[in-house]
């Protein structure tokens, strides 16, 4: 049975091989966004339009509708970054909530045109607060 | 004969009972988890946290359930460790699924989106999901069942080194996925509230009771098959008796 002396050690060398391939491709995504830090460090290096994603917690300040979407600050305790987002968001959406953008810079705005939200392993009981409205384009 | 007496083996009682405890910790489960209070910013999604968490656990503890058997097969070459594996790493593949289908639709409420290629924890799950149907389809591919047996054994093995992997893929990786809740580096810091973590424990103790039943089951209809293989080769007729007769492949029955 010499298959078999085969066709083992050669399943096991795809498995490892495909195993490594399948990490790195991990690994190169291993930072699935930039914090707002990372971004304005790393802006300089960048491509003019470079796409990337942008993580952090929805500030309470400042959030607005505009005709396209909301406007909203998003920061990491020691930066902010005004993100202007076209499109719906999702239901959980609020401040205080982690998001993850997915856009690029236009000015000193990150616009963006995918808005993840990014839970936390919180689990709270509901404590009676009514639910959240995400504010629109005002008159 | 042979078959009869697999399904009245004593054995068969036990495997009831466990059906049965599983049938009302499913039940208690599903009730607790109903009546659970909602999630503060998450709702009604965060109920899918009782069915997701304690599949993927079962899971885990289906597939090391796969790796030890395998390895006991590869040492002491028995048939039966080796039909334990198959059928605890079938059914490791099946709640695999189940946390997979629940982690999407939980992502589409909570998230935003049904899936994500970015998200370490998400594609750690989804390679150790396909490998693990990779290992079904090697079994159903190979008719020698001592042949079947040692490669699977090896690959039953392998395919472990992804669980680790998946677990603590949110904590090597800035994934979208939230770390752990309570299986965390500070235990003693679990960042559920109690009026969840009851109805986890249920849900848990329901699907651990499914898998031993479920594994058992497996087993012995895996049992069943070998006996009718067995009798089918045995009772060949004319010049049967020129070879001596196989009972158990290469381990001799």
């Amino acid at each position: 049975m010499n298959r078999r002396h085969i066709l083992i050690p050669a399943g096991a060398l795809l498995a490892i091989v495909v195993g490594f391939l399948v990490w790195g491709g991990l690994s190169e995504n291993a930072v699935y966004y930039l914090t707002p830090s990372e971004a304005v460090d790393q802006r300089a290096d960048q491509e003019p339009g470079y796409r990337f994603r942008l993580g952090g917690l929805v500030e309470a300040d400042w959030l607005e509708g505009t005709d396209d979407g909301v406007r909203f600050t998003v920061g990491d305790g020691a930066v902010s970054i005004a993100v202007s987002h076209a499109g719906a968001v999702p239901q959980l959406f609020r401040p205080g909530i982690g998001v993850v953008v997915e856009g690029a810079w236009e000015g000193d705005t990150f616009r963006s045109d995918t808005l993840l939200i990014n839970h936390d392993e919180q689990y709270r009981a509901v404590d009676g607060e009514g639910t959240y409205q995400v504010p629109t384009a005002g008159p | 004969m042979t078959v009869a007496a697999a399904t009245l083996h004593p054995r068969s009682r036990v495997i009831a009972a466990t059906g049965v405890a599983a049938l009302c910790l499913t039940a208690a489960g599903l009730y607790m988890s109903v009546t659970a209070p909602d999630e503060e910013s998450q709702g009604e999604a965060a109920r899918l946290l009782f069915v997701h968490v304690p599949s993927a656990i079962t899971a885990y503890i289906a597939l090391g359930t796969g790796l030890v058997t395998a390895i006991w097969y590869l040492i002491r070459r028995s048939p039966a460790s080796d039909l334990l594996s198959a059928a605890a790493i079938e059914v490791g593949v099946l709640f695999t699924a189940i946390t997979l289908l629940t982690g999407m639709i939980w992502g589409r409420f909570v998230w935003g989106v049904w899936w994500d290629w970015g998200d370490a924890r998400m594609v750690s799950t989804a390679v150790l999901f396909f490998f693990y149907l990779g290992y079904l389809a090697l079994r159903r591919s190979i008719t020698d069942p001592g042949v079947r047996a040692v490669r699977c054994a090896v690959l039953g093995i392998v395919g472990f080194v992804q669980v680790p992997m998946v677990h603590y893929s949110v904590l090597w990786f800035r994934t979208l996925h939230q770390g752990p809740s309570i299986i965390r580096p500070d235990l003693a810091n679990s960042t559920m509230d109690a009026a969840f973590v009851a109805p986890l424990g249920v849900a848990l103790a329901a699907f651990m009771a499914a898998l031993a039943y479920l594994v058992a089951v497996r087993v012995r209809i895996a049992r069943l098959e070998a006996a009718v293989a067995r009798s089918a080769t045995t009772s060949q007729p004319v010049g049967a008796s020129v070879y001596p007769p196989r009972l158990g492949g290469r381990d001799g029955g």
